[in-house]
Order: C-alpha cells, then sequence, then structure tokens
C-alpha cells in the first residue's frame, strides 16, 4: 500500500474513535454504550496494526490483538454480564444534558486541538495529528465520568480514558515497549473486573448505581 | 584513646534509648513490668549521657562516628559544649523522673497502658538528645517535630480524661505553627549559604546579607518562642503543660521549653553573625512581658499544675531577659558583659530546669494523693506527706529566689549583668535596660508571693475537703527521684562557685572570651568590674544555717514554761472554712493589677427570712484572658469561617470531586500547553 493509503486509514480509524466518544456521550441506554465501546476498541485495534504494518515493529501486531481481544470481547462480555445480573435500569441519567454534553464535547475537542499543538509542530511522526485526538478522547472520556450518575457509566468512562491514553501513546512513539503494554492491559482487565464487582456491591448496598446517594458517605 | 571511648558512650547511649523504647512498644501488653523495665532504661541512658556531657564540657566536642549521607547533605550528630550543657540538664531531669516514673506509673496501672508511657519517656528521651546534637539544619528539624509529636502523645496519655484532649489540640497546632515559622528560616538560611550543615552556616555567618539575617532571626525567634511559651505564644504552655503526667509535665516545663533557648543562643550567636543590638532589644522587650505576665497570671490560678506552668512562662521570660541582655552587649563589643549575661542565662536555665522538674514531681505526688488538682481543696498536706512538702518547699524557695538556693544565685547574677549597662553607650538602650531592671524586680517579688501562695493553700493549715484529710505520702521511689532534685537545688546554689566555671567553658565556645576567673575568686562571685558587687553562696549558707539554730535554740524555751491551749475562736469553732484561701491570698495583687487581669467578680446572698442574718455568701471570680479575647478568638473566628464556606465545595458527590480534577487539568494543560 501507498503511504497516503496508510495515512487516510490511520486518520479515518482515528477519526472513528473519536466519532464513538462523541456518541458514548449521546448514549441514553447502559447496552448501547457497551457496544458503542466495542465499535470504539475495535477501531483502536485496527489502528494499532496499521500502524504496525506501516513501521513494520512486530510487537505493535501483539499489542493490536491484545486490544481486539480484551476490550472488544473480554470486557464488554463482562460488562454486559454485571449489567444483567444486577437488573440496573437501562437509562443513563445524564446530569447534564445530552445537547448541552455534545456542544462540551465540542469544546473539549478544541481545547484537545490547542492543547496539542505544540507538540505536533515538533513531531515527525506519521501518526502525529492523532495526538490531538487521543487529548479530545481523554478528556471527554473525563466529562463522561462526571456527568453521568450510574456507577457502570463511570467504569465504562474510566475505559474510554485509558483508550485514548492508549492512542497517544501509539500516535507519538509508536507504541511503548511490549513488557508495559501487557502490564497495561493487565492494569484495564483487572481493574474493570474490580469496578464491575464494586457495582454490583455498591447496588447491594445501596439498592441503586446511583453514585448522587453515596452522598451520606459524607460525615 | 578516651576520645573514642566517649565516641562509643555516645552511641550506645542513642541505641540504648532507641532499644528500650522498641522493647517496651513491643511488649507493651506486660503493662507495669515492662514500664519498669523502660524506666531503668533511661535511667542507664541518662546516667550516660550525664558522663558524656561532663566530658565534653570539660574536653573537646565530639561528631558521632557514623553519619548519613543524604539529599540534605551529611547528618551528623554532634556534641560542643554548648549542646552537652543542654544535654546534661536533660539528662539530670530525666534520671530522677525515671526513678520518680517507677512509683507514679501506679496511677495510671489497669487505666491506661502504662508500657506506651515507658515507650514514649525512651523516645521523648531520644528525641531530646537528638535535637541537641543534630548538626544539619533538616536532622535538627526532624527531630525537633519528633520531640513536638512525642511530647503530645504523651500530653494526651490521659486522653479520657475531660478537657486533655482540647489542650492536647491546642498545643498540637501551636507547636506545629511554631515549626512551620521555623522551617522558613532554616531554608532562608540555607538558600544563602548553600548547605544545610551547620558548620557552613556558622562558617558563613557574616556573608548574609542584613535583611537576611533580619528574616531568619525574626523566623527563628517567634518559632522557637512559641515553644519556649513566650506570651503571646504561651497560650498553649498553660493548657498542656497541666493535662500531662506529672512526670511528663516535669520534662516539659524543665527541659523541653529549654531546648529553644539552646537553639536560639546557638543560632542568634553562631548562625546569624553579627547581633545588631535591635535584635537584643526585641528579645529583652518580649522577656520582659513574659516574665511580668507569666507571673501575674500564675497569681490566679487555683489549679496548682497550672501555676506552675505560667512560672515556667516567667522564668522562659527571665532567661529571654537574659539573652537579650547579652545580645545587645555583644552588639555594643563588649563581649567580656555579654559572657556574663549568657552565662547568668545558662545557669538560670539550669537552675530553672531542676527546680521545677522537682515542683512539677511534687505537684504530681500531691495530684496522686488527693485526685484533684485545684489548690483550693487542698490544705493541711504538710502533715500526711511531710517528705513531699519539704522537698516541694526547696523547690519553691529555688524558685523564688531565696539565698543560697541555686535560683537566687542564677538571678543575683542576671541582675548584676543587667546593672552593667552603664558600659553601653547609647543612652536610649540605657534607659531601657534599666526599665528592664525594674521588671525584673518586680517579677521576683511576685514569685516570692506565689511561692508562699502554693505552699500555703497546699500544704499549711487544715485539710479542706475529705480527700486532702485522707492523702497519704507517696511511694518511696517517687521521693527519692524528687530527693535527688531538691538536693540538686541546694547544691547549685552553695557550690555555684565551683559551678561557674564549668558553665564558662560553655559561654567560652559561644562567645570565645572566657570571664571564669573573674567572676569567680575563692568562694566570692562578683560581676565583672571587681569592686560592684560581691556575694559569697556558701557564706550565706552558713549564716541561714546558724540563723536558723539559733532561731530554734531561742524560740524553744525550756521546758515547763509553754502553755499549750485552744486558739482563741470567738465562740465559733475554728474549721477549715474560716482559712485564708489562695484567692484570698491573691487577691490585693488582682486588685493592684486589675488592669491586667480584668477580673469579673460576683457576690451572690442567700438570705433567710430576715434581711440581717445570711445563709450563703457566693463569691464568684473570672479573669479574661487578654491574649485569647482579642487575638486567638478572632482568629479561631476567622478559621472556621473560611472553613465553613470550603465545605460548600466538599459535597460530598463523587462528579463534584471529579469536575474538581477535570477542571483543573484543563486549565492545567491550557495554560502550561
Amino acid at each position: 500500500m501507498s503511504s497516503e493509503v496508510l495515512t487516510d486509514a490511520i486518520n479515518g480509524l482515528a477519526a472513528i474513535i473519536l466519532l464513538t466518544s462523541i456518541v458514548l456521550v449521546a448514549s441514553k441506554r447502559m447496552r448501547s454504550l457497551v457496544r458503542t465501546f466495542m465499535i470504539q476498541s475495535l477501531a483502536l485495534g485496527m489502528f494499532a496494526a496499521v500502524v504496525a504494518y506501516y513501521t513494520g515493529a512486530d510487537h505493535i501486531y501483539i499489542v493490536a490483538v491484545l486490544t481486539i481481544a480484551l476490550k472488544v470481547f473480554v470486557i464488554p462480555y463482562f460488562l454486559e454480564y454485571t449489567i444483567d445480573k444486577i437488573h440496573v435500569k437501562k437509562e443513563i441519567e445524564p446530569l447534564v444534558g445530552i445537547p448541552m454534553s455534545l456542544l462540551i464535547c465540542a469544546g473539549l475537542a478544541f481545547v484537545g486541538y490547542y492543547v496539542s499543538e505544540p507538540i505536533i509542530a515538533s513531531g515527525d511522526a506519521i501518526t502525529k495529528n492523532c495526538f490531538a485526538i487521543s487529548l479530545a478522547v481523554v478528556l471527554i472520556g473525563l466529562f463522561l465520568m462526571i456527568s453521568r450518575r450510574k456507577a457502570m457509566t463511570e467504569v465504562i468512562a474510566i475505559l474510554v480514558i485509558e483508550n485514548g491514553i492508549f492512542l497517544g501513546a501509539i500516535s507519538i512513539t509508536y507504541g511503548m515497549p511490549l513488557i508495559v503494554e501487557i502490564g497495561v492491559f493487565f492494569d484495564v482487565l483487572v481493574a474493570a473486573l474490580i469496578m464491575g464487582i464494586f457495582a454490583y456491591k455498591i447496588n447491594r448496598t445501596f439498592e441503586t448505581l446511583d453514585t448522587t446517594f453515596m452522598r451520606r458517605l459524607r460525615d | 584513646m578516651i576520645q573514642t571511648n566517649f565516641d562509643v558512650l555516645f552511641q550506645s547511649l542513642i541505641c540504648i534509648l532507641f532499644s528500650g523504647a522498641l522493647v517496651a512498644v513491643l511488649l507493651h501488653k506486660l503493662g507495669r513490668p515492662i514500664a519498669w523495665i523502660s524506666f531503668a532504661i533511661a535511667f542507664i541512658g541518662s546516667l550516660l549521657g550525664i558522663l558524656l556531657s561532663i566530658d565534653v564540657i570539660l574536653n573537646d566536642p565530639i561528631t558521632l562516628g557514623w553519619s548519613l549521607g543524604t539529599f540534605f547533605g551529611e547528618w551528623t550528630l554532634y556534641l560542643d559544649q554548648l549542646s552537652a550543657f543542654f544535654l546534661f540538664m536533660v539528662c539530670l531531669v530525666m534520671a530522677s523522673v525515671s526513678v520518680y516514673s517507677f512509683g507514679y506509673v501506679g496511677e495510671y496501672e489497669g487505666k491506661y497502658d502504662t508500657g506506651l508511657m515507658g515507650a514514649l519517656l525512651n523516645l521523648f528521651f531520644l528525641s531530646l538528645v537528638l535535637v541537641v546534637s543534630s548538626n544539619n539544619a533538616i536532622l535538627f528539624l526532624i527531630s525537633w517535630e519528633s520531640m513536638s509529636l512525642v511530647s503530645f502523645l504523651l500530653v494526651m496519655y490521659e486522653g479520657r480524661k475531660e478537657g486533655v484532649t482540647n489542650a492536647g489540640y491546642l498545643y498540637l497546632t501551636m507547636t506545629h505553627i511554631g515549626t512551620a515559622v521555623m522551617t522558613a528560616a532554616f531554608l532562608l538560611m540555607a538558600y544563602y549559604v548553600g548547605s544545610y550543615s551547620f558548620d557552613d552556616i556558622s562558617a558563613a555567618s557574616g556573608s548574609l546579607p542584613s535583611s537576611v539575617s533580619s528574616a531568619a532571626f525574626l523566623f527563628l525567634f517567634i518559632g522557637l518562642g512559641t515553644k519556649a511559651g513566650m506570651v503571646p505564644l504561651h497560650v498553649w504552655l498553660p493548657a498542656a503543660h497541666p493535662a500531662a503526667p506529672s512526670n511528663i509535665s516535669a520534662l516539659m516545663s524543665g527541659v523541653m521549653v529549654k531546648m529553644a533557648l539552646f537553639m536560639m543562643v546557638r543560632s542568634f550567636f553562631e548562625f546569624l553573625g553579627p547581633v545588631p543590638s535591635w535584635w537584643g532589644l526585641l528579645v529583652l522587650l518580649m522577656g520582659c512581658i513574659s516574665a511580668l505576665l507569666g507571673v501575674l497570671y500564675a497569681l490566679k490560678e487555683t489549679d496548682i499544675k497550672s501555676t506552675l506552668a505560667y512560672s515556667t512562662v516567667e522564668n522562659m521570660g527571665i532567661m529571654f531577659i537574659g539573652l537579650g541582655t547579652a545580645m545587645v552587649f555583644q552588639s555594643y563589643g563588649l563581649t567580656s558583659l555579654s559572657a556574663l549575661a549568657l552565662l547568668a542565662t545558662l545557669f538560670h536555665a539550669l537552675n530553672h530546669a531542676i527546680f521545677k522538674s522537682l515542683l512539677f514531681l511534687g505537684a504530681g505526688s500531691v495530684v496522686h494523693a488527693t485526685h484533684t488538682r485545684n489548690m483550693e481543696s487542698m490544705g493541711g498536706l504538710a502533715k500526711p506527706m511531710p517528705r513531699t512538702s519539704v522537698l516541694m518547699f526547696v523547690g519553691l524557695l529555688s524558685m523564688a529566689a531565696i539565698p543560697p538556693l541555686g535560683g537566687f544565685v542564677s538571678e543575683w547574677l542576671l541582675f548584676q549583668s543587667l546593672l552593667q549597662t552603664t558600659a553601653v553607650p547609647d543612652i536610649l538602650v540605657k534607659m531601657l535596660m534599666s526599665v528592664s531592671i525594674a521588671i525584673l524586680a518586680l517579677t521576683g517579688a511576685l514569685a516570692v508571693a506565689m511561692a508562699v501562695r502554693l505552699f500555703g493553700t497546699t500544704f499549711l493549715a487544715r485539710p479542706r475537703t475529705e480527700q486532702a484529710k485522707n492523702a497519704v505520702e507517696s511511694p518511696k521511689t517517687m521521693l527519692w527521684g524528687m530527693s535527688f532534685l531538691a538536693a540538686l537545688c541546694i547544691l547549685l546554689g552553695v557550690l555555684s562557685s565551683w559551678i561557674i566555671p564549668y558553665i564558662d567553658n560553655v559561654t567560652e565556645s559561644v562567645l570565645g572570651v572566657s570571664i571564669g576567673s573573674s567572676v569567680v575568686d575563692g568562694l566570692s562571685i562578683s560581676p565583672e568590674s571587681n569592686d560592684f558587687a560581691t556575694m559569697a553562696p556558701l557564706l550565706i549558707a552558713l549564716l541561714a544555717l546558724i540563723g536558723i539554730v539559733m532561731a530554734w535554740v531561742l524560740g524553744h524555751p525550756k521546758s515547763g514554761t509553754e502553755r499549750t491551749s485552744g486558739t482563741w475562736d470567738c465562740g465559733t469553732p475554728l474549721s477549715s472554712r474560716n482559712e485564708y484561701t489562695g484567692t484570698a491570698l491573691s487577691n490585693p495583687i488582682v486588685r493592684v493589677f486589675g488592669n491586667i487581669y480584668r477580673p469579673q467578680s460576683e457576690i451572690r446572698t442567700e438570705s433567710t427570712s430576715s434581711p440581717y442574718i445570711r445563709k450563703r455568701l457566693f463569691y464568684e471570680v473570672h479573669f479574661g484572658d487578654v491574649f485569647e479575647r482579642r487575638i486567638y478568638h478572632p482568629i479561631t473566628i476567622l478559621f472556621t469561617g473560611i472553613a465553613k464556606r470550603m465545605t460548600v465545595i466538599q459535597a460530598g458527590s463523587i462528579q463534584a470531586y471529579l469536575g474538581y480534577i477535570f477542571m483543573m487539568l484543563v486549565l492545567l494543560l491550557v495554560v502550561f500547553r
């Protein structure tokens, strides 16, 4: 493949990742949230694969495979299992309305570009433009965490943040050493498991997953 | 060869104290036996320390064999004459406190963890040793902080008693403010010198810009003054010292507050270089205020330990007067006069350490016997507790500066050095110093009144309550601990002409001038100019002894001529209700100094049907603490107000906290992109 096609593929996948983040913010239902997260992770895995093809670094292939295995299959499956098990109400119940959230996300995307501009200007990697997107994804993930009530949404938000960080790492350094990546994957998996269990426990203690009820823990 | 031996002694002192604390912590469940073991370890440690410090005062400074290289430079332990002098003071008091604790700990048996008390005592001792021997600013601050924290824990030892927790937190807050200010001073010095080592700082003393050294001086004075109980930073002292167990109060009042004096002497003379005269005058002024207000507040207290705590404020004030005088003399180049004032200050510090710990231990015995700290409900304790009362009497004599005890000799020397102000060329300074002589004299007189009041209300007349009637003498170990200190009180006075040359070694190491030979001449002591005044404590002691014997002989006529009968009582049987109380005794002074005390008294009468016959009279008097009302109360209101406003952001909602992080992140990213 020519390098132009590769660049187009990389930029296109990155755009998908950003779009899916915004779709996450706009989702109204728990299950669609998990589905969108799957699509985002798939795009991320393919992004890693394309970068691996471009650079010829074999270990990035492994990273891509791991990304898809964990974030497209294992973690979403576990999340859906938890959602089923605790019979959580399927509505998202945002604290900030969806139109407003989308406006804020647009603003955050601008912030991402504004902040990353000096780094992009000095970089020479083919994927350097994706760094702005990765920052935007991290910020949108954080916003998702703040603006939604349910503990399950917070779990997905942190996974989105992780995706953003992963995208950033690959786009400016062509990926970290394999051992680090594997460690990060393991962390994410364990974090998702633990948070799923916590969500279950929170539900059992408070009869709800609405974290605003945890105000009672104050004092 | 001897040098290395003492080096080993120093190391073993530190190891012994550390292991004593460790053993007591590990085995604290065993209770009293383990407490006894740790007290014994503290006692052995203090004997080692006495040996070591005497050697250092007589010979050379020593550095501890090993040192620790850190980010802040080499951490070494170092003992020179000045630190050895304070180590000596620590160890003397510690020796008797550890013996005293053997008996005293019985009071806590079954109520509180006695093993823990032993562990904390050892740790406290260790931190005191480290404070005097640190040779690096950061190590010093760490030791200082651990001293404060361990003493905080000890203040909180009787945490289930009412009011103790408040006193403890007040102490913790004040001591942290002090440490924070001190840290600023040391960082400032280290920044300009480029090293945290005390050696480098004192080597570069002259080279600091005067604005920097003045700022460092002010910070140090405030920070150390907090620990020393300098008015108006003293508020914690009369609260925390009485709240602690009495053996700990003795250590805190006797020794810990002196650590501030130690660092002041060290830093003002050695680190901050040539002293401008306004530094000395500031120290002098604060000393005068502390001395006068300390003794005045002591006179209004009815709590025996609070009285002693305020007396500590007073005595620290007296030491500040001496230190300030030494600094003023030094700033005019009158080094030998400065050495005289410093010598008097250090000697007074030693005396105060001895008699104040004796008094606190005695107060502990009294509280132990009566289970109250209120002097008004004691009385007549001289009968059931004859030994304690005699020992307390000796301590009070020394506190009131009655010749020939230690307290007298040091205050006399201080007066003499203040009277040398004629040598200062500046007329304004001369006048200010004369005023401080008057204040010191007034303080001394009031201190006598306080001593009389304390002894009379507690030990004389008849018991006012059942508890006082049922009091019994303390266990032997407690008496031994106190007797040692009482003997020292007397010896420090009577043998002062032999002791002063050794203290002169210490001042020589600070100021570089030896005045021992001109101050002491055989038995007599005189200030710098020979024909100014002379005093021989030993001869005074002999005279006093002869006088007492004569009075006893003459006052006891031959048997047979005495007639024993009841006191004339106007037909009403005399009881303890007719006694003069402590409040009554100090009432004239309260009236005279009404502007300072601002007493609010209230008399209520409960009359019968006839207005001429009264059933009962109530008298209540409250003293407003000016500092609390004018300084601390507004500050507290301000801070609690701010804290209340700040609770709005502590919503308890996860989303809100995440939102703060998010906003901060975006802000930082945009600003520092």
